[in-house]
Order: structure tokens, then sequence, then C-alpha cells
């Protein structure tokens, strides 16, 4: 079970972590909102989007097979796991069978997903992480903390004095030496390495194209140099045509980074041909499943699969900014890691995750496919309570007190006179804001939260007094 | 799993495929936008569409790369980008070999003038400037696309520091769309997009250019 309570409260008190979430988040701006705002037709793309995902994920298993078609007529192989750890032991028994000894990955989220690096350095294989953020991630012993940027909770400084203490370089502040250091460290990997991992940011079902979307050239080398190419995708990550990836790479890239267009699109179809003077000479596909095929089943929280991985609901969440990645426990974070951790999962293996949000829909705002995130929490939500009551007896104070409150909230009259009564009480108990109450019957609701002071006249007093002034 | 999968299916609602595609952006001229946008990301744009800005337009690439000899894969690329030279070695230019290089002796002057010398794929890694064809060029993100087929290969426009693209301004598209629309049924195995160099914003979001791909990209355009 992954509790998250304990990790927020470590999160707030890192004073280092509260000052790089500062810094990414409230000190400079993301570049997001100037490039969409620059698309005349924005709102157009993300309904046809959102349609396009909708009409894949309702005839998934047709696509799919169409994929595997095409893969297979490129020269491709094409492995259907239905969970992670079969995922897993192909790619371990492929390593053996071919000697592989290292291996160079791309970042790829879903073999974060399946415990993929945990698992080859157990059978003795190297795992070298190849984007730099993941390189760093992967110095120090820790999990991404964002989909796009995993190192975000990073400062320069931590960086460089990691890779001063792992990779002996001379001490700097300087960016440009960090980046060559792991240039030049990582280049000696990419030319010696047998195989390369990536993920997949989209699979073209009529053509059999595998496209991966980077910056820094490291998903082109890890494809081009091994003589092995695994490219591990979750089933959702299926669109019908190629015309399609004009609509989604504009979404993705723009919602991600703020970019026009990242460096490198990477449009793949199966291995090196004949003719050809470099590229894998093996190419497979593996489709994961590990929980997905359960999520398509229920028709709500099927849109949850239309979610395209660009972490634009991280950047604008209120409390991914607060907390960070890594409090969330899970392979993903932020608004999408609340709905998808739970839904891959259970809710009672997650059961704080629908709960780590505050509702306030900017995360469907910004999302490029127009998932109702808010909407699938409260869903959540609601599941994990109707679980809790089926156990627990029906009668608890909780219950209790939440059917009070419903009874104050739907009568103005009795809302008017409970408030007035509060703001007596607290003419006569505290001056400065009432904190934390000591009243024992609250105590574990109370440890979370604070209650602010009441103001001397409620809004309604003080609207109709501003009417009778005008 | 398939099955499952299709059993997971089996339930939901039936959503059909939207039937128009939203519109791209139009440009009333495509190159000045295209050389806009590769400004923008940090690669260098050279019109060589007139034959005699060709070769100072090569000069240029030569000295900003540091670098006095150009290699490429297949014999044709010069040629088909309009650009006369004449061998001062011609024994030496390898033919029938898959990777070709000139060396720059003097200053790149039209008509140009050309050492070559036989190059080995086994250089790929210690290569300074690189050149290749572009299959399309795309104006509304100043993206060039790169095409393997039969006797090109991957790595030599990924490894060395600096590599040069030539456009042939017929090639140039306005929008994604149109270029997701005409590519062709892939024959190769790998299509890439290029849109400037290599970079990272991985440390602390700053951006920096140059990671494992070329640190430089220079367009040229030809007629």
């Amino acid at each position: 079970m992954i509790k998250i309570s304990a990790n927020v409260q470590r999160a707030l008190a890192d004073e280092t972590l509260q000052g790089n979430l500062r810094r990414a988040f409230v000190d400079t701006p993301h570049p997001r909102d100037e490039a969409v705002s620059e698309v005349p037709n924005w709102e157009e793309l993300r309904r046809y989007a959102r349609d396009v995902k909708a009409h894949t994920l309702s005839r998934l298993p047709e696509y799919l097979q169409s994929l595997e078609e095409k893969v297979l007529e490129q020269g491709g192989k094409v492995i259907w796991a239905e969970t992670g750890q079969e995922a897993v032991q192909f790619i371990l028994d492929l390593s053996h069978r071919r000697g592989v000894r290292e291996v160079v990955k791309g970042k790829s989220m879903l073999s974060e997903e399946i415990h993929l690096n945990r698992a080859l350095e157990r059978a003795q294989i190297k795992p070298v992480e190849t984007d730099l953020g993941e390189y760093v991630i992967q110095l120090a012993g820790e999990k991404p903390s964002h989909l796009v940027a995993p190192a975000l909770h990073k400062s320069r400084k931590e960086i460089a004095d990691l890779f001063v203490q792992k990779l002996g370089m001379a001490p700097t502040g300087d960016v440009l030496e960090i980046i060559a250091t792991a240039r030049k460290l990582l280049r000696h990997h990419f030319l010696t390495a047998r195989m390369g991992i990536t993920g997949v940011n989209f699979a073209v079902a009529e053509t059999g194209t595998i496209v991966i979307v980077e910056n820094e050239g490291n998903v082109g080398l890890s494809v081009s140099v091994p003589e092995i190419h695994i490219a591990l995708m979750g089933i959702e990550k299926v669109i019908p045509r190629s015309r399609d990836l004009a609509v989604f790479l504009k979404l993705l890239i723009r919602s991600a980074t703020g970019q026009k267009m990242t460096s490198y699109v990477n449009c793949l179809n199966g291995p090196r041909r004949s003719d050809e003077l470099d590229g894998p000479q093996e190419f497979y596909l593996i489709l994961v499943d590990n929980g997905r095929s359960k999520i398509l089943a229920d028709d709500f929280m099927r849109q949850s699969l239309s979610c395209i991985r660009c972490g634009a609901c991280l950047d604008v969440c209120p409390v991914y900014q607060t907390i960070g990645g890594h409090a969330y426990g899970s392979t993903y974070q932020g608004p999408l890691g609340a709905m998808l951790t739970p839904l891959l999962t259970s809710v009672g293996e997650a059961p704080e995750h629908a709960f780590a949000s505050s509702l306030c829909g900017a995360c469907h705002e910004v999302c490029p496919v127009g998932i109702p995130i808010p909407q699938i929490l409260l869903k959540l939500r609601e599941r994990f309570q109707s679980e809790r009551n089926q156990k627990a007896a029906s009668l608890s104070l909780e219950k209790l007190a939440m059917q009070g409150w419903a009874r104050v909230m739907c009568s103005p009259i009795l809302y008017a006179r409970l408030g007035r009564w509060a703001r007596m009480l607290h003419k006569i108990f505290g001056k400065s804001g009432m904190g934390r109450l000591p009243i024992p019957l609250f105590s574990r609701w109370m440890k979370h939260r604070d209650l602010p002071a009441l103001p001397p006249r409620s809004f309604r007093e003080l609207y109709s007094s501003s009417q009778e002034v005008s | 799993m398939l099955h499952k999968i299709r059993h997971a299916c089996a339930g939901g609602s039936s959503v059909e495929l939207p039937a128009e595609m939203p519109e791209f952006p139009h440009y009333s001229d495509p190159v000045e936008k295209f050389r806009q946008e590769l400004e923008r990301v940090g690669g260098v744009f050279l019109d060589g569409r007139r034959s005699e800005e060709l070769a100072g337009a090569l000069g240029l690439v030569l000295k900003e790369s540091d670098s006095t000899e150009i290699y490429w894969e297949g014999e044709e690329l010069f040629q088909r980008h309009g650009i006369s030279f004449t061998l001062r070695d011609p024994e030496a230019f390898a033919k029938g070999s898959l990777l070709y290089s000139f060396h720059f002796r003097h200053r790149v002057q039209f008509p140009i003038v050309l050492n070559s010398k036989p190059a080995e794929r086994s250089d790929l890694a210690r290569i300074s400037l690189s050149a290749s064809g572009a299959r399309f060029g795309v104006a509304e993100t100043g993206t060039v696309v790169h095409e393997v087929k039969a006797g090109r290969g991957r790595l030599l426009s990924l490894l060395p520091p600096a590599h040069l693209v030539f456009l042939s301004e017929r090639d140039l598209l306005m929008n994604q769309a149109m270029l997701f629309l005409s590519m062709p049924p892939g024959q190769g195995s790998a299509l890439t997009l290029v849109t400037g160099p290599s970079r990272t914003s991985d440390i602390e979001r700053t951006l920096v250019v140059g990671v494992h791909g070329p640190e430089k990209l220079f367009v040229i355009l030809t007629s």
C-alpha cells in the first residue's frame, strides 16, 4: 500500500526541495502559456485529439492488431505482455540469449512502472539512462520526480556536487561543464552498448511506425548504434493514422515544454533494411497491459487512458507545486499520478492518491486531450469511500458530521444563523485566529488543518449593507 | 491478452473518428517563415538558391564549424543540390564507396575545387562536419526531415558535432499536417524530424544547446 501523508510532511519540511520547487514553478513562468496562446485553434486541436483517442480506445483490439501486422511486415517482432513482469522477463531472456551486459536507455516512464532497471541490475545487466535528467536521477539512486523533467527537484548545485562525488568531475557551477561531462561519458556507452531500450510516444496503426519525441539526441543514438532495439509501449499509445501525428505532436510538445517542436522526432519503422548503412538488426515492440485493460473496461475511467504524458497537469497543480513528485510515492506524479496510480492498481493499494488534489480544475483546463481529471478523482474518492463503508460499521462520526453539514448547507437560514454563532464564539474565545482547536473529537481531522480567523462580518451582511448605501 | 482487451472494450461506447483535420497555418512567404523558426531554435539558415551564393554559404559553414572537410553518404548529394565542382585529384574520389568526403584546402570559391579523400565508416566518431540532403522541410516549425533509406544511415547526422543539411526549395512544405499527409509509406527504417541543434533543459529548466546530437545545425536552401 502506498501512503502519501508522511511523505507530504517530509516534503513540506525539506527546505532545499521547497526552494527548488519555488524556483521551478514560482520564479520561472512556464513557456507553455505562450506556446499555447499563439495557436488560434488550440481548442479545436484538443477536441480532435480527444475524439481520436476516444475512438481508438473504443476499437483498441483492431488497432493493436493492425499495428502488430505492420510491424511484422517491416521485419520487427511484437511481444504482448499482460503484466510488467512478463515484459521484464522477455527483456531478461533476450539479453541472456544475446549475451548483453549493458543496455542504453531512453527515457521511459513505462520502464519505471515495471521496475525494469532493478530487474536488469539483479540479472547483472547494467542499465545506463541516457536522458540527462534520468542520468542524474540514476546517479543519485532516486526516482524521477517529474514526467518530462525527471530531475526537476534538484538544483544545479546539487547536480554538480553529485557529478563531483560520483564521476570525479572538477567542482563547477557551470551547467555547460556538467553537460560536457555527461556527454563524454555517455558517448562511450552509446558506442559500445549492444541493446537500446526506449519508450514510445505514439504508435501509428496504419503504418506500424513508432514515434519517440526528444531533445537531446540520446534516443536517436540509442535506436541507431546498438544491434537490438526494444521499444516499450502501453497498449493505449496506439493512434490510427499518420496524419493524426501532426495534431498530437503539436499538442504534446507545446504542452510539455512550450517548444513548437522538439529537436528530434524519431519515426521508426522496424529494424534496418539490408541496404541501409546502420541501425539495429533486431527490433522488438513490447505491448504492455499491466492493468490498462481493467481501466478500459470502465467506460468512464477509460478517458484516463487518453493521457499522452505531457506533464502539463503537474506544472499547474498547486498540490504538486507544493509537495513535489516524490511525495506521491508512485511512478506517476501530480494529478495524472493521483488518477492513474489507483486505477492501474486499486484504490485499496493507493488509498490516498485521489485525495491529493484540491480539485481546482487547473489540470483539466491545461490537459491537451481534455481528460476530466477532477471528475475522475471524485469518482475514485467515491469508490474508496464505498469500499470503506462496506467494511466499517455504517454509523461513523464522520458520516454524522457530514449529514449535519449537508443539512446546514441546504438551508440559507440555518447557514446564516450558525455563521453568526460561530463568529460570536470566536469573539469570546480568541482574537488572532483559532489555529488548531483543541477539540478532542476533531483532533484527527484538525491535525492537518488550520482554522483561519473569522472576519467580524459575513459576506452576506457586507453585501446587504453595501446595497443599502448605494 | 488480446482477448482480454477485446472483452474490456466490448462494453464501452463506440466513438467515430473525427471527420475533418483541424486547420494548420499557411504562410505567404514560407522560406522566410522557415528561416525565422530555424533561427529561433538556434539553427543557421543560408540561402543558396543562386549558384553564386552557394560557395559562400559552404565557406561559412566550414568556418563556423571549424572544419576543413565535409562527409556525406551517397554520391549524388552535391550534384543534386546544384553544387558543381571540379576535383583536383579525381582518382582519390572513391567511387563505389558509401561514405564520401571532400577536403577543402582553399578558400571556397565558385566553381569549387576540391580535394577528395577516401573515407571509412569507422571515421564516423571523429568527423567534425557531416552533410545530408533533407527529404522535406517544414516552414511552420523550421524542421528538416531526414530519411533513412538504401545507401543511407542514421548516425552520420547524429554523431558529428556539426551537421549541414541541404534542403531543396520545392521540398519545403507549409506545415506539419502537410508533412504527415505527404509522407511516403515508409520504405526505409527511420524518418527523423530535426528542428535545430540538440538541446536539454533538464538542469533547472535552463536551455543548453549541444548534448548528444550536433550542437550546430546548418541548413542551406537550394533551388
